[in-house]
């Protein structure tokens, strides 16, 4: 059977359905579809249906300082996704299923780069077979085990030494029941002396398993619990502390060693709950992703007072597309009643993941098609003037003056998932064009 | 199979039917053309009848499950976990009791069971290809437990349903009876003259995908114009638009289209059907078997939006081998996939390797029994009822 061999004789000017395609406000592609629709029948189509859905994310020129590019590591055969470095090398992971003239490249590869020069430059790649997603990557504490997550089918964590941080090599894939239907977020975190990996299963029965990696060939399953609504997303861990981003279900503090209520990582004990504000009161949820305990490095009465909750919602359209969702600052000084003080909001984008500066108080965020913001996060986020609240009375950081810099937007396309910063320089993982190196922000 | 009793007051009916058939398919995905076989349809239809009919039922096994785990090859279809590959249904595709009666001038019924909300057009199944649309999951909500009550008078059909949003999690996987309620649907029909009929629907489904909930919720519409005569050369035809919204509380986050043209005609001693399709469809992160997607999505799954506009052909004939009804066919469907979002995770072009997909079948269905009615409407909700024969199996043939 011939490929491409039907001719089209479109009825109508080419010219008249790129007017009504403009009309629609329709995508590129969109008006190359309506080009080429099948004659007559097609305009009937394009007449009832609309020929698509407008993509269109109410996304703004970004006005203020800019986080300058220091250089970029390209990546356009995967998709990419999390970022974690240390010294001089980067961990990436890769996402979804990427195609070019029919060569399919799913997201089973871990890069590592060098990152000691102005561009980050591919040094190797790791494959993780049997796996399409690997949404996770971290390197443990001490620097010795690289931690990475597969999901969809064969969920699972796979473990590998970092003896030589340019050449892991694998220690074990843990999988069992609790874990096969996919690990969204693995977070690797000490507590008491031990290391655990905290794997955030997807559903049905979406779950938390708690994993020992006190011999990491031998992972030890310490707690497997069903929560989140309707799933659990992301953890944090800090001093003895668990919170979880529990979507729906909002974000919840557990003692596993540190709260004083006796938990532990077998047996974490709820502290406390909050329900963060949606970016829109008619969003439908609440989508709390990801949260991150901040604390202060220079001290002082609001060091260990915040917590910052990312929130993922839907956009209008599609993943690497459009995104929605606020950064929600939620003030823990009393962790049993934790309340939502201030938000951040983009219009026409959505938070993803964080990385903080704790020396100079600033939080850096992925923001998908917005590229990354970084935030002025010291001090108190709970206080500001009538004009710098929200209708609902929380403080609007943007309005406080708090919205130091941003980056990437103008950079083309970019969808940024993850950000990391390593003491001196902004990693930022842009799921269509690779490793960014970006300088920090100025205070 | 059928009987009826002296009184007149009982009658019941049992039809067996399948198709047997080869598909093949240019580029299936990633530049590889595919050639398999499948019995598909496999499908054992019940209705009975007690008291002239006030009381009837409706059992609709399917054994796709058995025959089908794997999906039809289908460019452009989705759902349930499958894409490009037709999914199987559940084994049990209706089970219903209705009760029918009339007061005065006007027609009431109650239905009751697992089956079809009151939403949309025909099930694909009755229709005369053997390739589905990829409109299915816009046009059609079934396999539900749904409660459908229906009021006709005249030419005037009024029907209202509540079922369960969820969407079947496998063949043998009943539906969570916890969520029964949380969806509905309006419909009404306007059975025309000459057997044109007319229907507009509208349909609140809570999170078809994510079965726990929480998921996406779908606002849907349906229009159609449906034409089914017992004579003539143009017997069957069907236009119809149907659209879903998907949506996160009152937020729009994806609006799904769908327009189809169908028609049917006896051009002795062959029928020949002709369809236009133009249907939007998400697309979501595939597995390792690239036909499949989770059908437990987290964050954002839609990674894509492609419009599929397929243009399908088929040619059939018509035989009998004793008590079989028999209708070999073959079907040919040129589709061209685009994106409509940019940038997109998802490039039609980029994942099969071609601008464009063919794909070529050839079969029997055969059948077993008198041929029953259209699928998907209950009770006095069955329109130009005395004709629908004629599609209830596909080609008309006769």
């Amino acid at each position: 059977m011939p490929r491409g061999g039907f001719t089209f004789s479109s009825l109508i000017s080419m010219h008249r359905f790129v007017r009504f395609a403009r009309f629609a406000r329709l995508s590129r592609s969109a008006r190359r579809a309506c080009r080429t629709s099948f004659a007559g029948l097609a305009l009937t189509s394009v007449v009832l249906s609309g020929c698509g859905s407008d993509s269109a994310t109410g996304l703004r020129p970004f006005t203020g300082p800019a986080l300058s590019v220091v250089g970029k590591g390209s990546m356009t055969a995967r998709y990419m996704a999390e970022v974690w470095t240390r010294g001089n090398i980067a961990y990436t992971s890769t996402w979804g299923t990427r195609s070019a003239n029919g060569v399919l490249a799913v997201g089973n590869a871990v890069h590592i780069w060098r990152i000691n020069g102005a561009a980050p430059v591919l040094a190797d790649s790791l494959i993780v077979e049997n796996a399409t997603t690997l949404g996770d990557i971290q390197v443990s504490d001490d620097g010795t085990l690289l931690v990475v997550a597969t999901e969809r089918q064969n969920g699972s964590i796979v473990i590998y030494g970092l003896t030589d941080p340019l050449k892991p090599t694998r220690i074990t894939r843990y999988q069992t029941a609790n874990t096969t239907n996919g690990v969204h977020t693995a977070e690797v975190a000490r507590v008491n002396g031990t290391l655990y990996a905290f794997l955030s299963v997807d559903p049905p029965n979406a779950r938390l398993v708690i994993v020992d990696l006190t011999d990491p060939a031998n992972p030890r399953e310490v707690l497997t619990r069903i929560m989140g609504s309707p799933f659990i997303h992301d953890v944090y861990v800090r001093d003895g502390l668990l919170f979880t981003a529990l979507w729906n279900d909002g974000t919840t503090i557990w003692d596993i060693g540190g709260g004083g209520k006796g938990g532990s990582p077998s047996n974490p004990v709820q502290i406390g709950n909050v329900r963060t504000a949606a970016w829109s009161a008619s969003a439908g949820g609440i989508f709390a992703h990801n949260v991150r305990w901040f604390q202060d490095a220079t001290g002082g009465a609001n060091a260990k007072r915040f917590m910052f909750v990312g929130e993922e919602a839907p956009g209008a359209g599609s993943v690497l597309n459009s995104s929605n969702g606020d950064i929600h600052v939620v003030d823990i000084a009393d962790m049993a009643a934790p309340k939502e003080v201030a938000f951040y909001h983009v219009d026409g984008a959505g938070t993803h993941n964080f990385s903080v500066d704790e020396q100079r108080g600033i939080l850096y965020a992925a923001y998908y098609n917005a590229g990354v913001r970084a935030i002025d996060i010291r001090g108190d986020l709970s206080s500001c003037s009538a004009d710098q609240k929200s209708a609902d009375g929380r403080c609007d950081l943007r309005k406080m003056g708090r919205q130091l810099a941003g980056g990437l937007q103008s950079n083309g396309d970019v969808f940024v998932w993850g950000v990391h910063f390593d003491g001196n320089y902004l990693y930022a993982s842009d799921m269509y064009q690779g490793l960014w190196k970006l300088a920090a922000a100025d205070r | 199979m059928s009987g009826r009793d002296s009184s007149d007051r009982a009658s019941a009916s049992v039809r067996i039917q399948a198709i047997g058939l080869v598909s093949r398919v240019d580029p299936a995905v990633g530049g590889r053309t595919l050639t398999e076989g499948y019995l598909a349809q496999p499908i054992i239809m019940a209705r009975g009848s007690v008291l002239g009919g006030a009381v009837s039922g409706i059992l609709t096994l399917d054994f796709e499950g058995l025959t089908l785990d794997r999906g039809q090859l289908t460019p452009g279809a989705y759902g349930e976990g499958y894409v490009d590959r037709r999914h199987p249904h559940t084994y049990l595709h209706e089970g219903l009791a209705v009760f029918s009666g009339a007061f005065r001038r006007t027609g009431v019924s109650l239905a009751g069971g697992k089956g079809f909300a009151a939403f949309g057009t025909d099930d694909p199944m009755m229709r005369p290809f053997a390739s589905y649309p990829a409109n299915h999951h816009l046009a059609q909500i079934l396999e539900r437990y749904v409660i459908v009550g229906a009021v006709r008078r005249g030419r005037f059909i009024a029907e209202a349903s509540v079922f369960n949003g969820d969407e079947p999690l496998g063949p043998g996987v009943p539906p969570d009876a916890s969520r029964f309620g949380d969806s509905w649907s309006l419909r009404g029909t306007l059975a025309a003259p000459f057997g044109l009929e007319l229907q507009g629907s509208y349909a609140s489904v809570a999170s078809p995908e994510l079965v726990t909930g929480d998921g996406l919720d779908q606002r849907k519409w349906s229009a159609a114009a449906r034409l089914d005569r017992p004579a003539g050369p143009v017997r069957y035809a069907l236009v119809e638009w149907a659209t879903t919204d998907a949506m996160s509380g009152d937020v729009l986050t994806n609006r799904f289209t769908s327009f189809l043209a169908e028609a049917s005609a006896d051009v002795k001693p062959v029928t020949l059907a002709l369809r236009y399709e133009s249907t939007t469809r998400p697309e979501e992160e595939r597995l390792l078997d690239p036909f499949r997607t989770s059908r437990s999505p987290t964050d954002l799954s839609i990674i894509g939006v492609t419009r599929w506009q397929t243009v399908t052909g088929a040619v059939s004939t018509s035989h009998r081998l004793g008590t079989l009804d028999l209708f070999p066919f073959a079907e040919v469907a040129y589709s061209r996939p685009n994106e409509t979002l940019t940038p997109s995770a998802f490039v039609p072009e980029d994942f099969y390797g071609a601008s464009s997909l063919w794909m070529l079948s050839a079969g029997v269905r055969v059948g077993f029994g008198p041929r029953h009615q259209r699928m998907g409407r209950y009770g006095v909700a069955m329109p130009n009822a005395t004709s629908g024969a004629h599609a209830a199996v596909g080609h008309s043939g006769h």
